[in-house]
């Protein structure tokens, strides 16, 4: 009798395990992450519960405003170690662009990268539309950002142009 | 067999087999999927352990059975499927003539297997040995073959052997967990199909009987 009711439950219980692993696997395959903290950050931005660590954000920005690049990427990529943070994302994205930036000629190296990160920043951000509310800088969107760096990457004749050297940096 | 091993344990060991299976280990984790060809190579796996009675899918998928013993069923099978397609992807080589090799190797076995058709012992073992030696072939003879720290004598004779065959038997260097990881999938996942429901033996005679 006891075992006539309890096939059911474990029947049930074995169908929605089987099924939560499968997708949790299939989950694995698509986002493919390479650490512990990008696993669990992804499981807990899926239901909303993502936060980064405010202080290392903080210290990020400190440091980017005070041009120092590799530190600032250092405390924003802390403050979010999953890579779920769109707003993170394209401060990482927004380093990249302004260490890699010169007057002669761009550091393609570092403009791929920030190519790559802004491209995160946007996939991880609903809807894709990314504003960052920040009067610093010049470029607020994502979009802006994103065209820029490809801007950056692309080799044409304007490249030669010599009243290039008064452009500024954004 | 019991409700707990149809729903839980079958479902769940082969789904952990095909996310093992499936991991790369390199300078970083990636997790593929299986080619086409495995897909095609699990089929005839499946078909062979059908054959051989080694997996009734009637006690999975039946109309007499109530609708949760079917998902059940279904979820194993499914997970059956995925497991034994990302084994075959495991253990053949990623690239050159040892992929083609390998490949034609455990598709012309299981087309002999399901031709032969063994019963369920003669074909469990068949198949241990079958895994077996394609692990063997692929971590422990191609890995020593491709491994840049082997000796002077073996890098010369790899290298005699790599252009001899215009570069396509080395692989790319394997790490050691990337064996040990395969040896406990390959052991899991011949336990897992021991544990599948069998065919229920039945006197299958055309013998007359006497009056």
């Amino acid at each position: 009798m006891i075992d006539n009711m309890r096939e059911p439950v474990v029947r049930s219980a074995g169908l929605v395990a089987t099924i939560g692993y499968a997708a949790a696997i299939a989950w694995l395959y698509v986002t493919q992450p390479q650490s512990v903290a990008q696993v669990t950050g992804g499981f807990t931005s899926a239901i909303g519960a993502y936060r980064i660590d405010q202080q290392a954000f903080d210290d990020g920005l400190r440091f980017f405003r005070a041009g120092q690049f590799p530190e600032a990427r250092a405390a924003f990529a802390r403050a979010d170690a999953a890579e779920r943070d769109g707003r993170t994302q394209f401060y990482i994205a927004y380093t990249f662009y302004r260490q890699g930036w010169g007057r002669v000629y761009n550091d393609d190296a570092l403009f791929t990268k920030g190519l790559a990160t802004v491209d995160k920043a946007i996939a991880v951000t609903p809807g894709g539309r990314l504003v960052v509310d920040d009067v610093d800088l010049q470029m607020r969107s994502a979009d802006e950002l994103r065209a820029e760096l490809q801007r950056g990457l692309t080799h044409e004749a304007d490249d030669f142009n010599p009243l290039k050297i008064f452009r500024t940096r954004k | 067999m019991t409700a707990l091993r149809e729903a839980v344990v079958l479902p769940l060991l082969f789904l952990t087999i095909a996310l093992v299976a499936g991991a790369h280990i390199d300078t970083r984790v990636a997790l593929v999927p299986p080619s086409l060809f495995s897909l095609v190579l699990a089929t005839m796996l499946i078909a062979a352990l059908v054959r051989s009675g080694a997996l009734a899918p009637d006690r999975l998928l039946h109309a007499s059975r109530s609708t949760i013993a079917n998902a059940n069923g279904a979820a194993a099978l499914f997970a059956l499927f995925a497991a034994t397609a990302q084994v075959l992807a495991m253990l053949t080589p990623r690239t050159g003539l040892p992929l083609l090799f390998v490949q034609i190797f455990l598709f012309v076995l299981l087309l002999n297997t399901l031709v032969a058709m063994p019963d369920r012992v003669r074909l469990l073992r068949s198949l241990a040995v079958t895994l077996g030696s394609a692990l063997l072939l692929k971590f422990v003879v191609l890995a020593s073959v491709s491994d840049p720290a082997g000796s002077r004598v073996s890098r010369v004779l790899v290298a005699l052997f790599d252009a001899a065959t215009f570069g396509s038997i080395t692989q790319n260097p394997e790490p050691p967990s990337a064996g040990y990881l395969a040896f406990f999938t390959v052991a899991m996942y011949l336990i897992a199909v021991a544990l599948l429901p069998q065919a229920r033996p039945y006197a299958h005679t055309t013998e007359l009987a006497p009056r």
